[in-house]
């Protein structure tokens, strides 16, 4: 079916919802018109109609519809009468019916009965198939109950004053009518309010930041990773030594890693007792400690108090190869630093031998792919 | 005397057809038609029995949109066997006959509604709004 008129569709229901609910509370009779009259132009011997030209049809036929009732009752309220006749409504078919004319339309004293309207009806009548309606359609509107307000007997309270009956509906709650102004009971200090929130605004800044700098980290380690890590916990493969190299200026200077420090600030006790594994409460150490006093959260989330061991895989394929991130490491712990994490910068040098050892290996690996051997 | 007759026979005959139409069911069904008919004041009775004025009501208005399809299904032909005359292709294809809002727009000029169309329509409410805030 062609919906071309899908717009003008949508004018219409702007138009309804202008003319208020009236048109609302009709949508299931123009929808039982609908059917009826597509079933009509269906016998007329149409195969299918735009969307808006059967809702245009549809409207016309109720307006006749209305339209001839309305004339009919005009009828006979003119005659003195509030029941409608059938002469009445000949009559208001005659009405209607007198911009296409009918026979006999000049005559004005013709009698009723033989009225050239209701001539052309039965002719229809004799010519036009019944078509009923598709279906069963229920009589409609149908009256909605309401429930009435119980009486003060019903409710066995007795009535305020004496001069009120008890059978008589019982007055609404008071809450419903008495309005009493409710007061915040804190004392408001503004220097404080402005504290906290001041605090508070400082605090969700502290925690985007990191977010994004976790993402961000996450984000360049996972671009950078081997197929076969993938399947691992992106936590274990988040390897800095296997990220691309960054530019300097491109990432924070403020990473500084501080495992040492983390166990150092950290009143918790639980980081100690647990070096290996990333807990949660590892993980929200930083936040709880910032939270009591303010620091550096964000670098010391992305490490974890124990380092993984770097392991290197080498294969013929030179993506996996690339000695650059090795210097990443280098950069990522001096910059920033503290003099107390000589731990750390130990287990660095370490790091530094391997790098020069694997440095090799790569060396002789490109100069000979051909006796390369796997690690 | 001669006068009596043929209103005898009118009478005659509408009471007969009156009678018939209890049989006929008209395409737009009754308690649609009692519904509208009560908005606008038409009277029912109260037993509620679907008597020969609801379904004269409804019939009038099937005939009535009845002549508007014919007339529209007129127009539509005789557009189809205008355009048909260079294909015989088309004939087959379309044969299919689609009530469109032009073709209704024409037919009910003739009794008197006025339907107009759009002639295009705009994808948003704000198309060719947006240029003219850019412009500034």
């Amino acid at each position: 079916m062609n919906d071309g008129g899908g717009e003008s569709r949508r004018n219409i229901d702007e138009c309804k919802s202008e003319r208020g609910g009236e048109q609302e509370e009709d949508e299931f009779g123009r929808a039982v018109t609908r059917v009826s009259v597509a079933q009509i132009c269906e016998s007329a011997g149409y195969h299918t109609f735009q969307r808006s030209a059967l809702e245009a049809l549809a409207d016309i036929a109720l307006r006749y519809l209305r339209d001839l009732g309305r004339s009919a009752r005009f009828h006979a309220n003119l005659a003195g009468r509030t029941a409608c006749n059938v002469f009445d409504v000949i009559q208001a078919l005659e009405d209607l019916g007198s911009s296409q004319g009918f026979a006999g339309a000049s005559d004005v004293n013709h009698p009723l009965a033989a009225s050239g309207a209701l001539k052309d009806i039965i002719r229809y009548t004799n010519i036009a198939e019944e078509i009923p309606f598709a279906r069963a359609v229920p009589r409609f509107p149908i009256p909605k109950t309401r429930k009435p307000t119980p009486s003060f007997l019903q409710l066995g309270e007795t009535p305020p004053h004496k001069h009120i009956p008890s059978w008589l509906p019982a007055f609404p709650d008071p809450h419903t009518y008495i309005h009493t102004p409710v007061w915040n009971e804190r004392g408001s200090d503004p220097r404080t309010e402005k504290l906290e929130q001041a605090r508070q605004r400082r605090k969700a800044e502290k925690s985007l930041v990191s977010l994004q700098q976790r993402l961000a980290c996450n984000g360049a380690t996972m671009a950078s990773m081997d197929g076969e890590l993938k399947g691992k916990r992106p936590l274990d493969g988040n390897n800095p030594f296997l990220a691309p190299p960054l530019l300097s200026g491109e990432k924070e200077a403020s990473l500084v890693p501080m495992p040492a420090g983390l166990s150092l600030k950290s009143p918790d006790e639980n980081i100690e007792k647990k070096p290996g594994g990333l807990s949660v409460v590892n993980a929200f150490a930083p936040a709880n400690e910032a939270a009591k006093g303010g620091g550096l959260i964000d670098e010391a989330r992305q490490l974890k108090p124990k380092r993984p061991v770097v392991q290197f895989k080498f294969g013929l394929d030179k993506r996996t190869v690339n000695p650059a991130p090795l210097l990443f490491g280098n950069r990522y712990n001096r910059t920033g630093g503290n003099a107390t994490d000589m731990s750390w910068f130990s287990r660095d040098e370490e790091k530094d031998d391997k790098k020069k050892r694997a440095e090799q290996i790569l060396k002789e690996a490109m100069e000979n792919p051909q006796e390369l051997v796997q690690l | 005397m001669n006068s009596a007759d043929p209103k005898h026979d009118d009478e005659a005959a509408l009471i007969e057809f009156l009678s018939s139409l209890m049989d006929y069911t008209p395409t737009i069904p009754d308690e649609l038609a009692e519904h509208y008919l009560g908005k606008s004041g038409f009277q029912c009775p109260d037993i509620r029995v679907f008597d020969c004025r609801t379904r004269l009501v409804a019939l009038a208005t099937q005939k009535f949109i009845a002549e508007i399809a014919n007339d529209a299904l007129q127009l539509c032909k005789a557009r189809q066997s205008a355009v048909v005359k260079d294909k015989r292709d088309k004939l087959q294809k379309d044969k299919r006959l689609i009530l469109t809002n032009d073709d209704l727009s024409k037919a009910l000029r003739e009794y008197g509604v006025n339907m107009k169309r759009q002639e295009y329509f705009a994808e948003s409410p704000s198309t060719g709004m947006e240029s003219a805030a850019r412009d500034d």
